[in-house]
């Protein structure tokens, strides 16, 4: 149930045996979402964290007018609310995109083993400071990127993330977001980001059909996009 | 649901749109897609030289040309700043 979650943080250090145990034995209910559906709503208290099986989600705030922003993309393995363990009350939605499943974790679990080991406990911290670098990230590309270099850079990052978890076969992975979805994550009109993926597929850095994306040179996108992973902690080391 | 496509001229080259939206048949939104594209399109390709149009039209399905949105821009020395 919980081996893309331990795949994930073992890739950025060792787990023992009896931490694998540990998740192994949360408790959990799944739960399965379609297209646009709630996770975890703005506003609520959760009382378990939520955690990322299948498909994608994306972090969103709505505003008053009905415009949406999303300020992150999980995939599976990934905590999509881990930092209400400690802040109660969400102040965004997680939000199905396409179909996903979930499941949920109590919190009084997640106290029982970071009790149990505190280097679990540094390692779920750790998830969260991974999520504030991606933000930081996306601000960047938001502010500062060209709008080509954005959706690249958003590509490379999937890229990476998927990968570790054995989900990029030969340079394609699956990303199912409609343009709108794609719009709401880089803050550009509709229409421009549809201009903007035909001109990195015309450009041949990106090909992009129905719900697969194939980089067929990632070196390239990633000097192109000016991405660099440090960000994402790829590397294995005692935290 | 209708499919209509956004042809851009970002003022150098034209990108045929040949992915289309899928949109409800709400004309009022096609307007307002197109127009919102006008200011991501300048703020990309500004400044480069001091005159640009930059232009959305839209295509229906059966290949016509329903809407156009334009924006304009002009830059330039005035007065005796520059001989």
């Amino acid at each position: 149930m919980f081996e893309r979650l331990i795949a994930g943080l073992e890739r950025r250090d060792e787990l023992s045996d009896i931490e694998k145990a540990i998740i192994e034995g949360f408790r959990f209910r799944v739960q399965s979402f379609d297209d646009g559906q709630e996770l975890v709503a703005e506003g609520s208290r959760p009382s378990e964290s939520c955690l990322v099986l299948t498909g994608f989600t994306a972090r969103a705030q709505f505003l008053s007018d009905g415009a949406r922003q999303i300020s992150a993309v999980h995939v599976p393995g990934d905590f999509v609310d881990l930092h209400c363990f400690l802040l109660k009350t969400m102040d965004h939605s997680i939000v199905a995109i396409r179909q996903c499943t979930a499941a949920y974790i109590p919190h009084s679990s997640l106290r029982e083993a970071i009790a149990a080991s505190p280097h679990l406990g540094r390692l779920f911290w750790l998830a969260t400071l991974i999520d504030a670098a991606i933000q930081r990230a996306w601000i960047s590309s938001i502010g500062r990127r060209t709008p080509a270099q954005h959706i690249g850079h958003l590509l490379c990052e999937l890229h990476e993330r998927l990968d570790l978890l054995g989900l990029v076969k030969d340079g394609s992975f699956e990303f199912p977001p409609t343009q709108t979805d794609i719009s709401d994550m880089v803050g550009l009109s509709l229409v421009h980001v549809n201009r903007t993926i035909q001109e990195l597929r015309a450009k041949g850095l990106v090909a992009w059909s129905s719900r697969v994306v194939t980089i067929p040179d990632l070196a390239r996108l990633k000097r192109f996009a000016d991405f660099d992973p440090s960000y994402l902690n790829l590397v294995k080391e005692p935290r | 649901m209708p499919r209509f496509y956004f042809d851009v001229f970002d003022g150098e080259t034209t990108t045929v749109d040949r992915i289309g939206l899928d949109l409800d048949n709400d004309l009022e939104q096609v307007r307002d897609l197109a127009i919102d594209a006008l200011p991501d399109i300048a703020r990309e390709k500004l400044p480069n030289g001091d005159r640009a149009e930059f232009t959305v039209t839209v295509r229906d399905e059966a290949g016509f040309d329903i809407f156009r949105a334009i924006l304009s821009f002009r830059a330039e020395w005035i007065g005796r700043t520059k001989g």
